[in-house]
C-alpha cells in the first residue's frame, strides 16, 4: 500500500473523455476542461493519459509536455468517416470507445504502472465514458488489479442521464461534479458526488492590456457595451440579454451587445426576437486575424444595437472584451458551473452571472447574480454602476482575486485532497494527511487572503 | 447386415456476430464495415477454448487412429481454417497432418457454412467449386465428396452439386426423405453423382445421447456400438458427427475418447471394415438405387427439416434480412461487400436462435451453442441485435449504390 500522499512519483492519471485539446475534439466546455486539466497534471509532474476522441489526421498516441502528457486518440477509423467533429457518429464512437477502453488502459497504462509500484487514478468525464469505466473496473477486477486503481466519475451536466447505469456506475467509481448546484440536482436524483470545481488556466489571470481595452470601446462609441459568449440555446437566456438591450435603448442610452453564438438554428429565432424589439443587428466579419483587425470589423458594426460577431474569436480577444465591456452577460437559467463568468472575472471584466453552477460569483462583491429572468433586474444593476463608477472598479479588481482561487493548479490541489481522503477511506492509501509539499502548492496566496492571517495576527 | 462403415467429421466454428450491435460509420469501407459485424476478439476466444477441450485431443486420437488402420474423412468450414490461420498455427498444422495421412478423406463442405445453397444456387454452385481447389491447395487433396451445410440436401442441391462436378454428396437419411429405403445403400438422383445417407440414428447415439444418463442406452461402449452397427440391415452405415463431439459437447469425462478408441477394434472384432466415401462409392456404386429429393431442403439439424431454421418467428425474421442483405449487395456489385453478405448467411445465425419462445431439447441443443456472452442482453435483446447487426449492415450498402 502506498503511505503518505499522491505524488507525481507514486500516481499516474488516465482521464477518460469524449472531448479533448485537438480542434477536432473540442466542442464546448469539456474539451477546453479536460485539456486543462491533463496539461496541469502534467505540468506537475503526474504521468498522465488522456483518452479521447481525437483527430483522425493526427497520431494515435502523442506525447507532450517531456512524454509526461500521453494523448490516446481514440476511434480514429471512425472519425475518418465523419470529420466534422467529435460528436458526429456519437453513437458508432461510443460503441468503439467502450469497446476499446478497458483492454488498452488495463494493459497499456495500469499494468505497467502498477508494475512499478504506482497507483492509477482514473478520471472519467460526462454519460460518454460511464460504461467505459464499468467495462474497465471489471476488467482490472479480473486481473487483480482493482484494487491498485481509484475512480472517479465527473459529471459536467446532466446530458443522457437516462443512459447510465448509475447502481453500477456508483459501485465502482466515486461520483463527483462540478458545482454544489449540480450536486444538489444530483442529490434529488439520489446521489451524492463530490464535489470539484472546474478551473481556468493561469495564464487567463495576466493583467488585460488596458489600452486595447480602450481602443475597443472608442471603437464602438457607445454609452453601455455588454457581451454574451454562448451557445445559441435557451438555457443561457439569449432573450434576457437582448431584452435588457431593448429597455436601455428604450432609456435612451446608447448600448451595444456583442453577441458571439454558436452554429446553433436557435440564434435565429433570438435575432428575430431582437429585431421584433425594434433593435437593429448587424454581423462583424474579418479575416484580419489581429486584434486591430478584430476591433475594426468591431467598429464597422457599431452601428446596430447588436452585432453577431460572425468569426473565431481567440480567447486573447475575448479577454479584451470581457475587460473593455460593462457587463459580461453571463446569465444562464441553467449552468454547472459557468466558465464565461469566470474568464471574465479573470480578465477584470464585470460578471452578471446566473444563479445556478457559479460557486465562484458573490453579488456586489465580485459580480453580479441575477436571479430572474426579468431583464429590468440587469438594467438596474447596469444602472447602479454607471450612478457609482468607483463600485466597478472595486468589483472589477474582487473579480481579479477571486479567479486566482479557480486555476487548474488550484482545482487539481481539491481534486488530489479529495482523492487521498477517498483512497484513504478505501485502503488504497495508508498513513494520515499531511499538507500539501512546494511543488503542489500554489506559488503565492491571493493577496486578500494574505491580508486576511495578517489582520488575524493583528488582532491577537 | 452391413460390412462397412464410413466415418465423417465436419469442424466448424461459427464467426459469431458483434452483439450488441455496433453503429457502422457511413461511408465505411468494407474492412472497416466488418469489423462492426464480427466479433474477432469472442472468435479467437471460442477457438482456444474448443481447441483446447476439442481439437487437440480429438485430432490426436484420430492420428493414433489412423495410424492404426481406422479410415475416416473430415470436413471443414473455412471459417474454421480462418480462424485456425489466424489464431492457432500449430492447430492448423496438426490438422494437415491429419488430412495428409493416406487413410483420411477430405471432404467439401459450403465454405462460410452458409445458407447460400438456399437463395442462389448458380453462386452456391461457383463457390463450392472454388472452394474445392482452394482445399487442394491448403491440404493437398482435392475432395470429389462434398457435405454442405448442415448437410441440407434438396433436389436442387443434388444438380447444384452435380454440376459442380462432385462424385458424391451426403445428406442425412432421415424416414421422411428415404420412405421406405433404408439409409444403409448407396443413392443417387438420376446424375452421376452419388449419395450417402447418414444414419441419423446411429450417429446420435454418439453425437447427441452419448452422455445422456437417462438415456436406456447410457453408458455406450464401444462393443455394444459396434454389435448395433454389426446388426444394421444393408451394405455400410454412414456415421456422421461434429467434430466438436470429442472433448466439446461430451467432455473428456464423458468417456468419449476411450470410447472412439477402443471402437476400431470392436469392428475389427465384427468383421467391419472402415471406408472412406469414396471408396464406398467405388465399391457400391454399381448398385445404387435411385432416390428422388424433395423440393425442400433436409439437414441433419434438429427433426431434419428447415424448421430448425425457420421454424419460429425470430429465425423468420432474420432471414429475411439475410437475403435483403445478400441481394442488396450484389446490386453494389463489390466483390468484398457480397462476401460479407455470405458470411452474414451462415446457418448458425439461425440455429443460435431457435430456442427463441421454444423449450424442450432442440431449445437446449440451440441455446448451448448461443455464446454465452450474449444472454445479458436478455432473449429478446440478443434477438433484437442480431436484427440491428443485419440492419446496420443493408443500410451501409447504400454509400455503394
Amino acid at each position: 500500500m502506498i503511505q503518505g500522499r499522491i505524488t507525481p512519483q507514486n500516481t499516474e492519471f488516465v482521464i477518460l473523455c469524449f472531448e479533448g485539446p485537438d480542434q477536432y475534439s473540442m466542442a464546448g466546455g469539456l474539451g477546453v476542461r479536460v485539456a486543462n486539466l491533463s496539461a496541469t497534471l502534467a505540468k506537475i509532474g503526474f504521468q498522465t493519459h488522456l483518452f479521447f476522441i481525437g483527430d483522425p489526421a493526427l497520431d494515435s498516441v502523442e506525447l507532450r509536455q517531456n512524454g509526461k502528457l500521453v494523448l490516446h486518440r481514440m476511434c480514429q477509423w471512425i472519425s475518418k468517416y465523419h470529420p466534422n467533429g467529435v460528436y458526429e457518429a456519437e453513437e458508432a464512437k461510443l460503441y468503439d470507445y467502450n469497446e476499446s477502453i478497458p483492454r488498452i488502459v488495463k494493459d497499456d497504462v495500469v499494468k505497467p504502472a502498477v508494475a512499478n509500484g504506482k497507483l492509477v487514478v482514473v478520471l472519467s468525464e460526462e454519460w460518454h465514458t460511464a460504461e467505459a469505466l464499468c467495462r474497465l473496473s471489471d476488467y482490472l477486477y479480473a486481473d487483480g488489479l482493482r484494487d491498485k486503481v481509484i475512480m472517479y466519475w465527473n459529471a459536467n451536466n446532466l446530458f443522457s442521464f437516462h443512459r447510465i447505469n448509475w447502481g453500477r456506475l456508483g459501485y465502482v467509481s466515486t461520483l463527483t461534479t462540478i458545482s454544489r448546484y449540480m450536486k444538489h440536482l444530483m442529490w434529488r436524483m439520489g446521489m451524492n458526488p463530490l464535489v470539484i470545481p472546474n478551473g481556468i488556466p493561469r495564464e487567463l489571470l495576466r493583467k488585460v492590456d488596458e489600452g486595447l481595452s480602450r481602443d475597443l470601446r472608442t471603437a464602438l462609441g457607445a454609452d453601455l457595451v455588454l457581451c454574451k459568449v454562448a451557445r445559441w440555446d435557451p438555457d443561457k437566456r439569449w432573450n434576457v440579454a437582448i431584452e435588457t438591450v431593448a429597455r436601455l435603448k428604450e432609456r435612451g442610452i446608447r448600448t451595444i451587445l456583442l453577441a458571439r453564438g454558436g452554429m446553433e438554428p436557435y440564434g435565429q429565432e433570438v435575432l428575430n426576437n431582437a429585431r421584433s424589439l425594434g433593435l437593429v443587428i448587424s454581423e462583424a466579419f474579418t479575416d484580419d486575424n489581429s486584434v486591430e483587425g478584430y476591433i475594426e470589423a468591431l467598429r464597422k458594426a457599431s452601428y446596430a444595437d447588436v452585432i453577431d460577431i460572425r468569426f473565431h474569436v481567440p480567447i486573447d480577444f475575448l479577454r479584451i472584451v470581457y475587460n473593455a465591456c460593462d457587463a459580461v452577460l453571463a446569465n444562464s437559467g441553467h449552468e454547472p458551473f459557468g466558465i464565461v463568468g469566470l474568464e471574465a472575472m479573470a480578465a477584470g471584466g464585470i460578471a452578471f452571472t446566473g444563479c445556478t453552477g457559479e460557486d465562484y460569483a458573490i453579488p456586489f462583491v465580485n459580480s453580479f447574480v441575477l436571479e430572474t429572468p426579468d431583464p429590468m433586474e440587469a438594467v438596474g444593476y447596469l444602472m447602479y454602476l454607471r450612478d457609482y463608477p468607483e463600485e466597478g472598479i472595486r468589483i472589477r479588481e474582487a473579480a481579479r482575486r477571486t479567479a486566482r482561487y479557480f486555476t487548474w493548479e488550484a482545482a487539481v490541489i481539491n481534486l488530489i485532497h479529495k482523492l487521498e481522503n477517498q483512497a484513504r477511506i478505501k485502503g488504497v492509501l495508508g498513513g494520515v494527511p499531511t499538507p500539501l509539499e512546494p511543488q503542489f502548492a500554489m506559488s503565492k496566496l491571493p493577496p486578500e487572503l494574505v491580508s486576511t492571517v495578517m489582520k488575524r495576527n493583528y488582532n491577537k | 447386415m452391413v460390412r462397412d462403415i464410413v466415418m465423417y467429421c465436419v469442424a466448424h466454428q461459427p464467426r459469431r456476430l458483434k452483439l450488441p450491435a455496433q453503429p457502422i460509420p457511413d461511408t465505411a469501407d468494407p474492412h472497416d464495415i466488418e469489423r462492426c459485424l464480427f466479433d474477432e476478439a469472442m472468435n479467437e476466444r471460442y477457438l482456444h477454448k474448443v481447441a483446447t477441450y476439442c481439437y487437440y485431443p480429438a485430432t490426436e486420437m484420430f492420428l493414433d487412429l489412423v495410424e492404426g488402420g481406422m479410415k475416416m474423412s473430415i470436413g471443414f468450414s473455412f471459417s474454421i481454417l480462418r480462424q485456425m490461420e489466424s489464431w492457432d498455427q500449430n492447430l492448423f498444422n496438426l490438422f494437415q497432418r491429419l488430412v495428409a495421412h493416406p487413410n483420411v478423406e477430405l471432404v467439401d463442405v459450403e465454405p462460410y457454412h452458409s445458407f447460400l445453397p438456399l437463395c442462389d444456387l448458380a453462386a452456391f454452385t461457383k463457390r463450392i467449386s472454388k472452394s474445392r481447389e482452394d482445399l487442394d491447395k491448403i491440404f493437398g487433396k482435392k475432395p470429389v465428396v462434398t457435405d454442405t451445410t448442415e448437410m441440407l440436401m434438396s433436389s436442387g442441391i443434388y444438380q447444384a452439386l452435380n454440376e459442380a462436378g462432385f462424385k458424391g454428396a451426403l445428406l442425412d437419411g432421415r424416414p421422411w426423405v428415404m420412405d421406405w429405403r433404408e439409409p444403409t445403400h448407396l443413392y443417387h438422383m438420376g446424375k452421376e453423382m452419388m449419395l450417402l445417407a447418414r444414419h441419423y440414428d446411429l450417429s446420435d447415439d454418439v453425437g447427441y445421447r452419448f452422455s445422456n444418463r437417462g438415456w436406456s442406452g447410457f453408458p455406450l461402449l464401444a462393443d455394444t456400438y459396434a454389435h448395433w452397427l454389426r446388426e444394421t440391415w444393408g451394405d455400410f452405415a454412414m456415421l456422421a458427427w461434429d467434430y466438436e463431439t470429442f472433448g466439446e459437447h461430451h467432455s473428456r469425462d464423458t468417456g468419449i475418447f476411450e470410447f472412439m478408441r477402443h471402437l476400431p477394434d470392436e469392428l475389427g472384432r465384427r468383421d467391419i471394415r472402415t471406408l472412406m466415401p469414396s471408396e464406398i462409392i467405388d465399391e457400391y456404386s454399381d448398385r445404387s438405387y435411385h432416390l428422388p429429393l424433395p423440393a425442400f431442403p433436409c439437414t441433419w439439424a434438429g427433426n431434419g427439416g428447415m424448421e430448425f431454421f425457420l421454424g419460429n418467428a425470430a429465425q423468420q425474421a432474420v432471414f429475411q434480412l439475410m437475403l435483403l442483405a445478400y441481394n442488396k449487395a450484389l446490386l453494389t456489385k463489390n466483390k468484398q461487400l457480397i462476401d460479407i453478405a455470405i458470411w452474414l448467411l451462415q446457418s448458425d445465425n439461425l440455429h443460435l436462435i431457435q430456442w427463441f419462445g421454444r423449450y424442450g431439447a432442440e431449445a437446449e441443443v440451440s441455446a448451448y451453442f448461443t455464446p454465452q456472452e450474449w444472454w445479458q442482453l436478455g432473449p429478446n435483446g440478443i434477438i433484437w441485435e442480431i436484427q440491428q447487426v443485419y440492419k446496420n449492415f443493408i443500410h451501409a450498402l447504400d454509400a455503394y449504390i
